[in-house]
């Protein structure tokens, strides 16, 4: 046992080395949600308080802030999966696998850094608001709160990007959903609340479990953390991080028994 | 140096230990323990081999057996095995601390239904049925079929036999990756059965995994760590512990001329360095068996003399069997010790180069006269040393079954009897005739096909 958490150590260690050395894999996830933020905190920075049904929070900022850090976990999630993708692609996957080391440490390793990169970049995310006056309400439990959000995000699109990555063997196919992912983003509550949205807009946003995610995330930043707000969120992010480990494994221990190893 | 092949001291311990060059202070106390008579200290820096059980013990010629740090027996391997068969009860039973288990000696332990506690001296007991096994790879009617019923190995057999550099020679295509892949247990065969160090490549594949190195042909790294942290993690993945990995790693760096670059990443290496840290990735945890697939396509030929010699230094030294695919006739020459040729997924001809060779023909001398007047005298000088073959007006030829071997009488008998020659000409049936004969096509027209593609 020790010796696989070594394992899965040392793999997750690679994974975060080799993410942190290729400029490609981090910058986008920071400086996209990070540049579209900040726009839309300089035009909309009115809305707030003018907008019939716009909640009352301090500032846009504030409230825009969670969708960021969900965003920021999409694309690194996706970068995970676009890496294992190219393990698969390099012949560094027949490596790992052509040695005895265990084969959940392949996939955990991989997880596991897609989890730590959603977390220390959600933080980052949010320290960066605060620099800019918004105040996380919720506090410090609001602020782990947060992060756990993140861990259980990363790790749901981080399986999500590896079961594409099995299936496809290919990067560059991975990389391709990431559009998708972000119209879903864009049909929910991520940016706008959906007080202010009407007709086929808003039936979308309110079908779209995101809008759950992004708004329990929210709560910890505008009013501390709402009690149902907040659990619902957390359970439709764990339920999601379950679905999508769990599918992952099945396809990677399918993958393993046809090819034999 | 050089004491000559089987002189060397084996130390079986139970516990894996770094190579001599770690200067591990283990490794030396046990040597101060080596009851009579002592090692030269020469022989033991030069072959100096740590052994996990009697597999590799096995030739050596004198060895120790350690449990725990404390030297139980020491002698001739003759000497020991008696010596095991008779006390191994007595010595398990005799209190001598034991180790927990590692996972090696736990599922042998359990499979011969013993009980599983794993005492070291279990690894000893174990491995004399380890040494029972002659073949390092054994394969029996191995087959691998694809969708669409390509059958990319089809009825491949093979005996590697221990300490042998076997070459595995065809063109692209022909069903080599893909048995190496099956024998490294990346692929199921989807029929046949194959052991590789004595286990099943199916139902023992961790096993198997332990014990063999793997530089697959696409070499597969990555380019964004450096050398140096590639060699690290692998030696993780092996299991081996942190502070042996070190030291493993940097005598790894050094024994194929690597330290310059350690600390650069891989994304630097030319592609002769690439291949050699991939040999040293294939090397970290000492595997038994070695598995190279192409280890030279596409490189300089310096780089490939280095990579030449890494091989023949660690079958040497080491004993390491190593299984090598290849395009190229000549590194199958230089190398293997024994070569199978596979085309269309199965084998049409397996022996030692010069076996093969003589198989499709006999070497043949031409001697050509700096006098033609001499024809008559060198005929007769030459039909005592073979037979007669046609010549021309200022050539004299005969069979040469020897090869080069035979050269020096000719060259002799030539000189006594004053017959000034010209031009001696000893042409070899290559191994692409042998392969052409045998598949009715030219190995190297592929190699051009594959420059071009």
């Amino acid at each position: 046992m020790s010796v696989m958490l070594r394992q899965t150590g040392a793999l997750a260690w690679r994974s975060v080395v080799t993410t942190l050395r290729i400029p490609q894999a981090w910058f986008p996830s920071l400086f996209f949600p990070l540049a579209l933020l900040a726009i839309f905190t300089a035009s909309f920075s009115n809305a707030p308080g003018r907008v019939p049904g716009f909640p009352q929070v301090r500032g846009f900022l504030d409230f825009a802030v969670a969708g960021s850090v969900l965003q920021g976990v999409l694309i690194a999630g996706t970068g995970a999966g676009a890496a294992f993708a190219a393990d698969m692609e390099t012949g560094f996957f027949d490596r790992l696998v052509a040695s005895p080391v265990s084969r959940w440490a392949i996939l955990i390793g991989r997880l596991g850094a897609s989890v730590a990169q959603g977390v220390v970049q959600g933080l980052l995310f949010l320290g960066i608001a605060v620099a800019f006056g918004a105040r996380i309400e919720g506090g410090l439990t609001g602020l782990l709160v947060l992060a756990l959000y993140a861990a259980l995000l990363a790790a749901a699109i981080g399986g999500l990007g590896v079961i594409l990555a099995l299936r496809t063997g290919s990067g560059e196919a991975v990389q391709g959903t990431f559009p998708l992912f972000f119209v879903l983003l864009f049909f929910s509550s991520a940016f706008f609340p959906r007080e202010t949205m009407t007709g086929w807009y808003k039936a979308v946003a309110d079908a779209n479990p995101i809008s759950y995610v992004v708004e329990g995330m929210r709560s910890q930043v505008i009013d501390g953390g709402d009690a149902r707000t907040t659990l619902v969120g957390l359970a439709l992010a764990l339920g999601f991080a379950v679905l999508s480990v769990g599918i992952s494994s099945i396809v990677y221990r399918r993958r393993l028994a046809t090819k034999g190893a | 140096m050089e004491a000559p092949l089987g002189n060397r001291a084996v130390a079986g311990d139970a516990a894996p230990v770094g190579p001599a060059r770690d200067r591990s202070p283990r490794t030396f106390d046990l040597l101060d323990a080596f009851p009579q008579p002592p090692l030269q200290a020469q022989v033991v820096f030069a072959h100096l081999r740590i052994a996990r059980g009697l597999g590799g013990v096995m030739m050596a010629i004198r060895a120790l057996v350690a449990v725990s740090g404390k030297v139980m027996l020491g002698g001739s391997v003759e000497q020991l095995l008696l010596e095991l068969r008779k006390t191994l009860l007595s010595v398990t039973e005799s209190g001598a601390r034991c180790h927990p288990s590692r996972s090696v000696t736990a599922v042998r332990t359990r499979r011969k239904g013993r009980s599983a506690n794993g005492c070291a001296n279990l690894v000893i007991a174990d491995d004399m049925e380890g040494a029972g096994v002659s073949y390092a790879i054994e394969a029996t009617g191995l087959e691998r079929a694809f969708k669409g019923g390509i059958r990319a190995v089809a009825g491949v057999d093979l005996h590697v036999a221990k300490g042998e550099i076997f070459g595995f020679l065809g063109p692209n295509g022909a069903g080599k990756s893909t048995t190496v892949r099956i024998l490294t247990t990346l692929l199921r065969p989807t029929g046949g059965t194959a052991t590789v160090a004595g286990h099943d490549v199916v139902r023992e594949a961790s096993a198997v995994r332990r014990r063999i190195g793997v530089a697959l042909q696409d070499a597969a790294i990555d380019p964004f760590m450096t050398g140096r942290e590639l060699l690290h993690l692998q030696a993780v993945l092996h299991g081996i512990s942190r502070h042996d990995g070190r030291s493993r790693a940097q005598a790894l760096l050094e024994q194929l001329e690597l330290t310059g670059a350690a600390e650069r990443r891989v994304g630097t290496y030319s592609g002769g360095m690439r291949r050699r840290l991939d040999l040293a990735l294939s090397l970290v945890h000492e595997p038994v068996v070695l598995f190279l697939d192409e280890p030279t396509t596409g490189l300089d030929p310096h780089s490939r003399l280095t990579v030449w010699n890494e091989v023949r230094r660690l079958n040497r030294e080491l004993g390491t069997t190593v299984f090598l695919t290849t395009q190229y006739l000549e590194e199958a020459d230089q190398l293997a010790g024994r070569i199978a040729i596979i085309d269309l997924g199965r084998i049409v001809a397996q022996g030692t180069p010069a076996e093969l060779k003589a198989s499709v023909g006999e070497p043949a001398l031409s001697v050509t006269l700096a006098d033609p007047g001499q024809r008559a005298s060198a005929e007769g000088v030459l039909a005592r040393l073979g037979v007669a073959l046609p010549g021309s007006s200022r050539t004299v030829a005969i069979r040469m079954p020897d090869g080069a071997a035979g050269l020096a009488p000719v060259v002799r008998a030539l000189d006594e009897a004053g017959i000034a020659v010209a031009k001696l000409d000893l042409s070899e049936p290559s191994l692409d005739d042998v392969f052409l004969a045998k598949t009715g096509r030219s190995l190297h027209a592929e190699d051009e096909d594959d420059a071009a593609a």
